[in-house]
């Protein structure tokens, strides 16, 4: 009864497809590798071409997933990894490294890592964070973007306040800068809000250990952040199912005088408001406690691929200085290189800097199977729930101690 | 209107006109159909494809235990009536409209169909960017003409987010009632509906007596196919509010596709899907027994 | 006699209530039409400007130029058109069977089309996936096809079948008795009469193709990117690319209404007017 699954069909279609690929297999090997870019002008071709030129013997099949909030992407990957039908590699994020280990779908690389001249060339903290739980190396960092808190300077001069350093700060900013239909703060109460949750809560005292959202630090600094809406009205009563592109949309439209994104919207935002936009690292507590989220990219090989070796050839090539430094200016996220960060120009200084800045209070969420659950629709029920006042910020809490640690 | 069937051969024919339907049906569906039907008896997982225990009914006793089920049950059921009644009605009064003669008829024809004409992605964002709280054009249309005074947080409020993507389904959805309609009007008996004029019937008599009955079957079909569709159409709420806020717009479909694909919970997606079907079961069943009726009466 | 309304009369109850119809049915497309039109830095201002402050077609030209989005609503027509072909094909002689035979299993026959169709395509997806992989149509015009018409054909039939039954089965009979074999009763006395509902029907099949996402998606790689996957490539996950999606959005509307106003012209009453005495 047990194995009754897809598995059983498609272990018979792999080996039918090993007996059918022989006669091609012989001149170069070919790597299936997934990406997915925001903008549909950007293309692989060119560094795809420079690969190819330096290994003759290996052809590099790019192929763009839709992304469709994540769901897409995921279901793809996951469908195809079930099917035996899988890429060798792909862009992945940290939210579903342990679903893939558990699915034992990624290849180790730390062999692999150890014979490669350009691995101290990424930080070691960057690599700290993207190991997995079992102390291996799976995924090899490609990008990142760390969260931050965009402001518009002229609704902050007009109304006298400064950035916001501390949640106190940024309470009183937020009070300040509501008025005339104009909310202080865009906060993202939809999908993938738990980015503007988390500088506040889990900045807050807020953590993931048993017991973490339910002490009186983390269930206090959680009323504070729902009653922005509930009770202080700095945000757009829209904020329970508002998303990235609401939030932006309000922001660049001066509807809104902060939110809270990354380094990805900024060329965006920069390119309706000009000069008219900056951005600081989130608010931490006085005590100068923080947190904000790590928005990983990574390349992973799965451990169904018959190229491995070719597979990893490629993926590291593109986490290696100049390559790197071209791929994010395709995506618009940062390089994990240091050399590569030299020679990216692709962003205004200010949002890079606001991003290094953020580093040392950069963290991701738990490296669980559960973690995808949460921040995909546990989260977003929950806290919309709580601003609405169906059920109180300490009940959302608790639903989200029960789903880790319950 | 019996065919006398003189042969074997002639007793086979009807089957023979049924096997290109038939074997594409069963090859390309009935399989994953019946997989996915067995899974909602396992507790699979999407991640764990090789530890997925056999738990029998497991998942369904924990579907009538589970608040968020009935409470998508629920909505589930405002959705279908009340975008099939509405859809219908529009539909129903843009096709009698449409098969009048005016001078421009046809464009009128071809524009009406537009909506259908575009895929579910582009509707749903289309009609979330137009109830935008700040940027929305509907806000921006009612504050102008007064009906409102301040702008209305159209998808973030428990009270209007289902009707609001409900609307934008019905707009979605109309024209497939008006076209098929249409195309059933059309074979409405000319020589009939003068026979009732000339009896003094009124143009309401003529609709009710003559139009309708001729067109009950298309009605019907028309009526049980987007019953089916609407049941399980999840793209535009997915697009719009991904079920928020809250379980506010949370449909069954749409429940069971996010426990299978965001929790990854097939085993249990599966069985929610396959409560939907069986509860769409009730539905076909009475059309089908309705249709036979009307097949012996004739 | 027929009536003679006057032409106010006709205004007021026919052409009015249809302008308000119609004008339901495209504001939000003329919505999307002039958001395509505007620069970027005029669609998300505040307050809402209706009319851009200068009309660009740059969108477009990049969507054209820049993008692979006119080689996919090729092989979206492509894959449309032939589920049409296939959806038909397998559709008429089904209807035909259904409204003009009574025969042993007919009933469970006709709900089985519908019972088999009851089932969420979502939770299919992952099962189908592996089986198209298993029959190496992944990735192939054929496989999106057969996926498509697989899902339009129950649908299909049965609109079919009512749409048939509303034709009297005498006039295919007298055309037998007269010595048509049966071939020659089909299509010579029933297709033609049946044209309203073939377009129909075969207006359904290809919109329901036309329009559909997630079996695309998952099936079709680079090499047969359907017009709805490549929108969504428009909608990233850190910026939404307005300008070429409500351009996109704009084009892809276009082939289905302009299919419609060639074919409606076949819905036109009266057709089975005077052909047989009920």
């Amino acid at each position: 009864m047990e194995r009754r699954t897809f598995i059983k069909l498609s272990g018979a279609t792999a080996l039918a497809s090993t007996l059918a690929v022989p006669a091609r297999a012989q001149s170069a090997t070919t790597v299936r590798w997934w990406y997915h870019f925001d903008n549909p002008q950007a293309t692989p071709a060119d560094l795809v071409a420079k690969f190819e030129a330096a290994n003759p013997d290996i052809k590099i099949k790019a192929e763009s997933i839709p992304w469709g909030g994540g769901n897409d992407y995921y279901t793809r990957l996951f469908a195809a990894l079930i099917a035996g039908n899988g890429p060798d590699c792909a862009m992945v994020k940290l939210n579903n490294q342990a679903r893939l280990l558990e699915m034992q779908a990624l290849a180790p690389i730390d062999d692999m890592v150890a014979k490669w001249d350009a691995r101290s060339d990424i930080p070691d903290n960057i690599w700290t964070l993207t190991k997995a739980t079992d102390g291996k190396q799976y995924y090899l960092p490609l990008q990142y973007a760390v969260i931050y808190l965009y402001y518009r300077p002229d609704l902050f001069k007009a109304a006298g306040v400064e950035p916001p350093k501390t949640f106190e700060e940024f309470r009183t900013a937020a009070k300040a800068l509501t008025k005339d239909g104009v909310f202080g703060f865009g906060m993202r109460g939809g999908a993938g809000g738990v980015d503007n949750w988390g500088p506040f809560v889990l900045g807050g005292g807020a953590n993931f250990n048993k017991g973490g959202m339910v002490s009186d630090a983390a269930l206090a600094a959680n009323r504070t952040y729902v009653g922005f809406a509930t009770e202080g009205k700095v945000v757009p009563p829209s904020a329970p199912t508002d998303g990235f592109q609401q939030i932006v949309a309000n922001f660049k439209a001066g509807r809104t005088a902060m939110c809270i994104h990354h380094v990805g919207s900024a060329n965006d935002i920069v390119a309706t408001l000009g000069d008219n936009v900056s951005a600081v690292p989130v608010p931490r507590s006085a005590d100068g406690k923080g947190w904000t989220l790590f928005g990983d990219e990574s390349s992973a090989v799965f451990s169904a691929s018959k190229n491995a070796d070719a597979a990893f050839k490629w993926i590291s090539f593109l986490s290696t200085a100049e390559n790197n430094a071209a791929f994010v200016n395709l995506t618009g996220q940062l390089s994990v290189t240091n050399a590569g960060a030299k020679l990216d120009t692709s962003h205004p200084a200010r949002f890079v800097e606001a991003s290094v800045a953020s580093l040392p209070i950069a963290g991701v969420l738990p490296d669980s199977p559960k973690t995808a659950d949460f921040t995909g629709k546990v989260w977003p029920t929950n806290m919309q729930q709580a601003l609405l006042g169906q059920i109180t910020p300490d009940a959302m809490m608790q639903a989200f101690e029960a789903l880790f640690n319950g | 209107m019996q065919f006398a069937m003189t042969s074997a051969r002639r007793h086979l024919l009807p089957y023979w006109f049924l096997a290109p339907a038939l074997l594409i049906e069963l090859a390309i569906i009935l399989y994953p159909v019946l997989q996915t039907a067995w899974m909602s008896l396992h507790d699979y997982v999407l991640f764990r494809p090789n530890n997925a225990p056999f738990i029998a009914l497991g998942n369904f006793i924990r579907a009538a235990n589970d608040p968020v089920f009935w409470l998508s049950l629920g909505n589930s059921l405002i959705w279908i009536v009340g975008i099939i009644a509405v859809q219908f009605v529009l539909g129903l009064g843009t096709a009698l409209l449409l098969n009048q003669s005016f001078w421009w008829r046809g464009v009128a024809r071809a524009l009406v169909v537009i909506p259908w004409a575009l895929p579910s992605v582009i509707i749903g964002l289309m009609w979330t960017w137009m109830y935008d709280y700040n940027l929305g054009v509907i806000n921006d249309v009612l504050l102008r003409i007064g009906l409102i005074h301040e702008p209305i947080a159209w998808l973030a409020r428990p009270d209007t987010t289902l009707p609001s993507i409900m609307l934008a389904l019905v707009w979605q959805g109309f024209p497939f009632f008006a076209v098929t309609i249409l195309a059933g009007l059309q074979t409405v008996s000319r020589e009939l509906l003068e026979a009732a004029e000339i009896d003094g019937a009124t143009r309401f008599q003529r609709l009710r007596l003559v139009v309708l009955p001729s067109i009950a079957q298309v009605l019907a079909t028309v009526l049980l196919l987007r019953t089916i569709w609407v049941a399980n159409s999840l793209d535009v709420i997915l697009v719009m509010t991904g079920g928020g806020p809250g379980y506010a717009s949370y449909t069954l479909p749409l429940y069971a596709f996010l426990e299978a694909y965001s929790s990854m919970q097939f085993g249990y997606g599966a069985a929610l899907s396959l409560i939907l079907t069986v509860l769409l079961l009730f539905v076909v069943y009475a059309y089908v027994r309705r249709a036979a009726a009307a097949e012996i009466a004739k | 006699m027929i009536e003679r309304r006057s032409r106010l009369t006709r205004i007021l109850t026919v052409e009015l209530p249809i302008l308000v119809i119609v004008a339901f049915a495209i504001a939000p497309y003329v919505w999307m039409v002039l958001t395509s039109i505007k620069p970027d830095a005029d669609i998300t201002v505040f307050p809402v400007r209706y009319l851009p402050q200068q009309v660009t077609f740059g969108h477009y030209q990049v969507l054209l130029e820049q993008t692979s989005f006119l080689g996919n609503l090729l092989n979206s027509l492509v894959i449309a058109l032939g589920a049409v072909a296939l959806g038909l094909f397998a559709s008429i002689p089904a209807a035909y069977a259904f409204s003009r035979f009574r025969f042993r299993g007919r009933q469970v026959l006709m709900t089985q089309f519908l019972v088999i169709n009851l089932f969420p395509v979502v939770l299919l997806i992952i099962p189908l996936f592996v089986m198209m992989r298993s029959l190496g149509l992944l990735d192939t015009h054929l496989g999106i096809i057969l996926g498509h018409a697989t899902f339009a054909i129950p649908f299909s039939v049965w609109m079919l079948t009512s749409y048939m039954s509303g034709i009297p089965p005498e006039l295919d009979e007298a055309a037998m008795m007269d010595g048509a074999t049966r071939l020659q009763a089909i299509v010579l006395v029933i297709l033609p009469l049946l044209m309203p509902g073939v377009v129909t029907t075969g207006i359904y099949i290809f919109v329901t193709s036309w329009n559909e996402y997630l079996f695309a998606m998952m099936l079709s790689g680079d090499a047969v990117r359907t017009v709805t996957v490549a929108l969504q490539l428009f909608i990233g996950e850190f910026t939404v690319q307005w300008g070429l999606l409500t351009a996109g959005g704009t084009l892809v509307a276009l082939p289905v209404t302009i299919l419609f106003l060639i074919v409606q012209r076949r819905l036109v009453g009266g057709l089975t007017a005077g052909a047989v005495k009920s």
